[in-house]
């Protein structure tokens, strides 16, 4: 086991919630992938504190944090859909193009 | 006394001036109370001022030297601009003859723009031309002689246009101003031309410079037809002649005045420069030439006019023609007596047709006849004026032909018999307008002609007194040729082309034998002169043609396609803004889709070092 395949697999993770962020038309979906993102960079945080900090494992520390701060901010974004929702009727991403030139 | 009134005598075009300037207040927008009047007569005072200063200081400076006076005027790097005046007995005597002629004119002017609100404008005017031919006499720098032919353009600009409420009037200011300022323009490269080969404009310099100067034959013959063009714009020659006709739509006491003296302004400045002038024979010929032209094809126009004061006008381009070729035949002397004697002749041939003109209203000579019975004063003052413009003896004009014949006698024959055609020309226009309105029977226009109030009459008959004393004048000025020095056979001929054609004119028109309107036989040519060789439509389709088109097609280039450059750097800046805002889609996805796509670049922009040739490698 090596630290690149866990980068490399974080990596991965990464794009494909990229994936999911941006081509989504349901809006739920996108915060899902919004989560994969962040679970992402959870990978990459234990990895290098296994791997390079084993010792103090601050990377584990980091990784708590984002968990939390992941949660809550999956909170206020359902709350913002949710929000969306009563007004449109609808969590179509598409639909929600009122901002423009 | 006398010195002091010497040297004090350039205030003469400052009396001028300054009563041109007095005039103004009675412009009837600013006294309307006194009416127009007192312009008029302030004006009469300073110039009867200004003729009696230069009156009295002539007879000082006779058989003396000239005295000469310099001020300067604009001193800069390596340029001295200094206003030479030469005080001398010809110059003063230019002096009085404006002033005299001024003062004739202006009182003619009390009488003939009796019914006009205008005087203030009017007199002003005539305050101005006559300051500035007074100062063009006493000036002897060329480059001041531009300045005051530049002024005086402009003054004929407005004096044409005096009556701007009238179509032509503003057509004929129009022209008179642009036709006499190429002429000037021209002028103004030649007077630039000299500095830089003479280093001065001291006319006095300029004839000791050409005594002995060494100078490149083309270069100096360029400089000198640039020089002849101002005088031959001013002079009213072929082809810059159009304006003096059309000029003739400005009110007649200003004509007497352009008639006699004010075209005589460029003929000065030709005398002044004729030592430049033969140092070229390519300009004298292109001189006489242009001389030959013009009173031959004048004095032939003259003829076919049925207008009162065009058959005038056309005789004073024929005599300044003459002046052209006596300068350019190196006769300046006959060239002066010509222009002394034209100037008198030819102002009361004007105040006589005016004085015609402005109780028979039309100026159409085929509708005036029979006016001789009741109009003797104006009838015997056009009578004096002709003889005294043709070579008549014992009048001024037959004198100063005289000399001019006399000295071409032996050199250029051929001149001479140019001199004698236009004089029997010249005579028989003369004459024939004299019989059209004076003669013959009485016609609608002509029924009820009563003589003009003394206004009129003073002035007329005071310069018909003067012609007829002029002879004797010259006489005691010992200018006049002796018994034995005269050349017998041009006297003779010159007399009897005279009376030819008067005669010719006088059976033609007074004789019932032929029907009138006269037809000639060649129905074209006599439309051809009548229509002054069609000039108009020469200019329209020649210079001005070119020069309209030039302007448009400039137009066209800088709408087009300067502006068009322009706006289309703006049209580009509102294009692109106007396409590129559609990048801004309300997709937050989209957003979120560029940032990372602008990340990803610059993250592999920055990494290429690292990896960029590994892949070139891999790829080629």
């Amino acid at each position: 086991m090596q630290l690149q395949y866990f980068l490399l697999l974080a990596a991965a993770l990464f794009c494909i919630g990229i994936y999911g962020l941006i081509t989504s038309r349901n809006a739920v979906r996108v915060l899902m992938s919004i989560e994969l993102l962040l679970n992402a960079v959870n990978l990459n945080l234990m990895a290098f504190s296994n791997y390079l900090d084993s010792v103090a494992i601050k990377g584990q520390v980091f990784t708590v944090f984002v968990i939390t701060v992941a949660a809550a901010e999956a909170a206020v974004g359902l709350a913002i859909v949710l929000a969306i929702y009563r007004n449109r009727d609808t969590v179509d991403m598409e639909q929600f193009n009122l901002l423009k030139w | 006394m006398g010195h002091f009134l010497l040297e004090s005598v350039w205030l003469v075009p400052c009396y001028a001036l300054m009563g041109g300037l007095l005039a103004v207040p009675w412009s009837p927008g600013i006294i309307k109370r006194t009416g127009p009047r007192p312009a008029g007569y302030i004006n009469l005072v300073m110039t009867f001022l200004a003729f009696v200063h230069s009156a009295s200081v002539l007879p000082i400076t006779w058989n003396q030297a000239p005295y000469e006076i310099s001020i300067p005027w604009l001193s800069t790097a390596g340029l001295n601009l200094s206003i030479d005046l030469e005080i001398s007995s010809l110059s003063v005597g230019a002096m009085v003859v404006i002033t005299g002629l001024n003062l004739l004119a202006q009182i003619f002017a009390v009488g003939y723009m009796e019914m006009d609100w205008g005087w203030a404008r009017f007199y002003s005017l005539l305050g101005l031309f006559e300051a500035g031919l007074c100062a063009l006499a006493l000036c002897n720098s060329l480059f001041f002689s531009y300045v005051i032919l530049e002024i005086l353009t402009l003054g004929t600009y407005l004096l044409v246009g005096l009556w701007f409420s009238q179509p032509l009037v503003v057509t004929g200011a129009r022209d008179a101003f642009l036709t006499k300022r190429v002429g000037d323009l021209f002028l103004l490269m030649g007077v630039l031309a000299i500095w830089s080969q003479a280093g001065s404009w001291n006319y006095t310099d300029l004839a000791e410079w050409a005594t002995t100067a060494n100078v490149n034959p083309t270069l100096i013959t360029l400089t000198c037809l640039a020089l002849i063009a101002g005088p031959m714009g001013k002079c009213a020659q072929f082809p810059l002649h159009l304006w003096l006709d059309e000029a003739m739509e400005g009110p007649v006491p200003s004509t007497i005045l352009r008639n006699s003296v004010v075209v005589a302004s460029g003929a000065w400045v030709l005398i002044k420069l004729q030592p430049v002038f033969s140092l070229s024979p390519i300009a004298t010929s292109a001189m006489v030439a242009i001389g030959v032209v013009t009173a031959v094809g004048g004095s032939l126009i003259a003829i076919a006019q049925v207008d009162i004061k065009r058959c005038l006008s056309y005789s004073v381009s024929t005599y300044m023609g003459l002046v052209f070729i006596a300068v350019g035949t190196q006769q300046d002397e006959a060239a002066l007596l010509l222009v002394l004697t034209h100037a008198l002749a030819s102002a009361l041939l004007v105040m006589s047709t005016g004085a015609i003109v402005w109780n028979s209203i039309t100026q159409d000579v085929s509708l005036l006849g029979g006016l001789w019975s009741r109009r003797p004063v104006s009838g015997l003052a056009y009578i004096v004026g002709t003889l005294g413009l043709i070579g008549f003896p014992p009048l001024g004009g037959f004198w100063a032909l005289l000399k001019l014949a006399s000295g071409l006698w032996t050199t250029e024959p051929w001149l001479v018999g140019v001199l004698i055609i236009v004089n029997t020309l010249t005579a028989f226009s003369l004459t024939r307008e004299f019989s059209l309105i004076f003669g013959g029977k009485p016609k609608q226009m002509s029924d009820r002609s009563p003589e003009v109030s003394w206004q009129m009459a003073l002035p007329t008959i005071i310069l018909l007194g003067f012609t007829l004393h002029l002879p004797l004048v010259l006489q005691s000025l010992s200018l006049l040729p002796t018994w034995e020095t005269l050349n017998k056979d041009v006297g003779l001929l010159l007399m009897w082309s005279s009376i030819f054609g008067c005669s010719i004119a006088s059976v033609v028109y007074l004789g019932n034998v032929i029907p009138k309107p006269i037809r000639f036989p060649l129905k074209p040519l006599q439309d051809l002169l009548a229509y002054d060789f069609y000039t108009p439509k020469l200019y329209r389709v020649s210079i001005v043609f070119t020069v309209a088109m030039i302007s448009k097609l400039a137009d066209m280039i800088d709408r087009l396609i300067f502006d068009g450059i322009v706006n289309l750097v703006g049209l580009v800046s509102i294009l692109s803004g106007e396409g590129l805002k559609y990048s801004t889609s309300g997709q937050t996805q989209f957003y979120a889709f560029t940032v990372l796509l602008g990340v990803g670049i610059l993250g592999m922009v920055v990494s290429w070092q690292y990896w960029g040739s590994d892949l070139l490698n891999l790829m080629f």
